[in-house]
């Protein structure tokens, strides 16, 4: 049974990762031996200096999901690289960089740093965090977008995929703007820009006025917002949005993702990022599939 | 992916008194390893409703793992239908356990506020005839929220209870008892764990008297294993999390503040 996928010129063994900002402390609390069974690690964010993140209350439970308004809470990439990138490089599993820069400027300094370090596998830019007060995302921008992922290709040698936001009118052209600049793969979906309001205070829940929806919630807007990039461009999806299962994780893949990623059920079930790969795997024995690639965008 | 995560089974769930339930899972050996002041994050069903887990401080642990709860919302609701004999998916012990008094402390002042008083019992149970002087200041809305402190009292705690409307102990909060207490700033400890206002309460008391403490906190929580960073207060040192960071602070370390 293959279920090896590429992106760019990297191999990943399996096609299951986690979303960025969903997997934590691996060496205190998880089974390493289990976690070396997965395909990718996507660590949080890194900016180019620490940030604080928002002030509490930074996230609220919804019907089938949450909010969140966390706002990139880091310690900067020089520290990540000491501090944090040892650990998740001892796993064994390829990494995946997630990266944001509030300006150009930043952005290109960030890579630049990270060209400098071995190990990595990829960088995916985070061009679609909803909770830092920017006016526009530069995923809300197909010429910001293309500009931002020129930049970064310019100086990295690893694959570079460009993290898409869900609040724009079409996704597509946006996907369209990324893989024409270069990059080697799209990411979707990020959170959905949502409230909660507390009608006994007659205010905004979260400390941050707004917040990130993730969750089984979104989960078709996410399926259908695959299924539109895959038939605009020709570079891998790496597919999240409320993945709790093989199941799910099977509809994004047949809608045209190559690679699937669990974030906020990791939460709920931190078991459940491994359970998608066996349950993928059970589907292919059960169906007599012998390539991933054979459910890749098999939607009839 | 981690080995803190186990399906186990409802011994007993029981409701105390008219607000107070206590939850016995047979989960022998998350109570051998769990220490006072850590908590389990307990999956209250399969559904989506409510999504996340929720945060129960340990309440004893000895054959097996208990928890102390009051039934709140939809995922306490949810918690109070388990059955002797249902499955429970426990994840856990996590978090910063309580640092242990040294030996030259020699009054332990535990003050709580309603289901606060959760994680002290399990805290008596580490600390009883050691020859420290255990005190606890409880305070609670009505009766209805004072659990009989009877296995306080088989600790050797001695107890003083307050009630907003005097229905049990002393009328008014909590911190209408810190008179109760003789506080010397090289022997008393004070150990906190309630509402945030409470907490604040107690933070200044123990300023005042210069006193060493540690409090306890509760945040809602999405991963409680430093995952995902939304349960994060304000400290001395920056923003840090309830679940991993915590729940345990340095009484003195905490900005308690109105966030809205």
């Amino acid at each position: 049974m293959n279920l090896s996928v590429k992106i760019g010129n990297v191999k990943f063994l399996n096609p299951v990762t986690v979303a960025s900002g969903t997997f934590g402390h691996a060496e205190k609390y998880y089974n390493l031996e289990e976690v070396k069974k997965i395909g990718a690690i996507v660590p949080k964010t890194v900016t180019l200096n620490a940030q604080a993140g928002n002030p509490p209350v930074r996230i609220a439970e919804t019907p089938a999901g949450m909010l969140n308004a966390i706002g990139i809470e880091n310690p900067g990439i020089d520290k990540f690289i000491e501090t944090k990138l040892p650990a998740f490089k001892k796993i064994g599993v390829p990494l995946i960089i997630s990266i944001l820069g509030h300006n150009d400027k930043e952005f290109k300094e960030i890579a630049r740093r990270i060209n400098k370090i071995k190990g990595i596998s990829a960088v995916e830019l985070n061009l679609s965090c909803p909770n830092l007060k920017h006016k526009t995302l530069v995923a809300q921008d197909p010429k910001a977008t293309s500009r931002i992922v020129k930049l970064v290709k310019k100086e990295l040698k690893i694959p570079v995929l460009a993290k898409l936001s869900p609040n724009v009118t079409d996704i597509s052209l946006i996907a369209k703007a990324a893989e024409d600049a270069g990059a080697d793969g799209v990411s979707l979906v990020n959170t959905f820009t949502a409230m909660v309001i507390d009608i006994e205070k007659r205010k905004s829940v979260l400390g941050n006025f707004t917040g990130g929806l993730s969750g089984p919630a979104i989960r078709p807007i996410a399926v259908y917002m695959v299924h539109k990039v895959y038939q605009t461009v020709k570079i891998p999806i790496v597919a999240m949005g409320g993945i709790t299962c093989a199941q799910d994780a099977l509809q994004f893949m047949i809608a045209g993702a190559s690679m699937v990623a669990v974030g906020t059920y990791n939460f709920v079930n931190p078991r459940a990022t491994l359970e998608v790969l066996t349950g993928i795997k059970d589907y292919m024995k059960v169906n007599k599939i012998k390539d991933i690639k054979k459910i890749i965008g098999s939607l009839k | 992916m981690s080995a803190l995560q186990n399906i186990f089974k409802v011994v007993s769930n029981e409701r105390l008194c008219p607000r107070f339930y206590k939850l016995s899972i047979d989960a022998g050996a998350v109570a051998k390893k769990v220490q006072p002041g850590q908590f389990v994050h307990i999956r209250v069903n399969d559904s989506f409703q409510p999504f996340f887990r929720r945060p129960f401080s340990v309440y004893r642990a000895k054959k097996y793992l208990d928890v102390f709860y009051e039934v709140v919302g939809p995922g306490t609701k949810a918690l109070s239908n388990k059955k002797k004999g249902d499955d429970v998916d426990v994840l856990g012990p996590v978090g910063t356990p309580f640092t242990l008094p040294s030996k030259k402390a020699k009054q332990i002042v535990m003050i709580a506020g309603g289901i606060g008083v959760a994680p002290f019992l399990i805290l008596s149970d580490r600390l009883k005839q050691q020859g420290f002087e255990l005190v606890l200041l409880y305070g609670g809305r009505t009766k209805g929220h004072v659990y009989p402190m009877k296995e306080f009292k088989q600790n050797g705690c001695k107890v003083f209870v307050a009630t907003d409307d005097g229905s049990v102990g002393v009328k008014g909060r909590v911190s209408n008892l810190f008179s109760k207490i003789v506080p010397d700033p090289s022997t008393t400890v004070i150990y906190t764990c309630g509402p945030s206002p409470m907490m604040a309460a107690v933070q200044a008391f123990a300023k005042r008297y210069h006193l060493s403490g540690q409090a306890a906190c509760e945040e809602v929580m999405a991963c409680a294993l430093g995952a995902c960073l939304g349960c994060s207060i304000k400290t001395t040192s920056g923003y840090k999390t309830v679940c991993y960071d915590g729940p345990v602070f340095n009484l003195h370390e905490i900005i308690f503040e109105n966030t809205h």
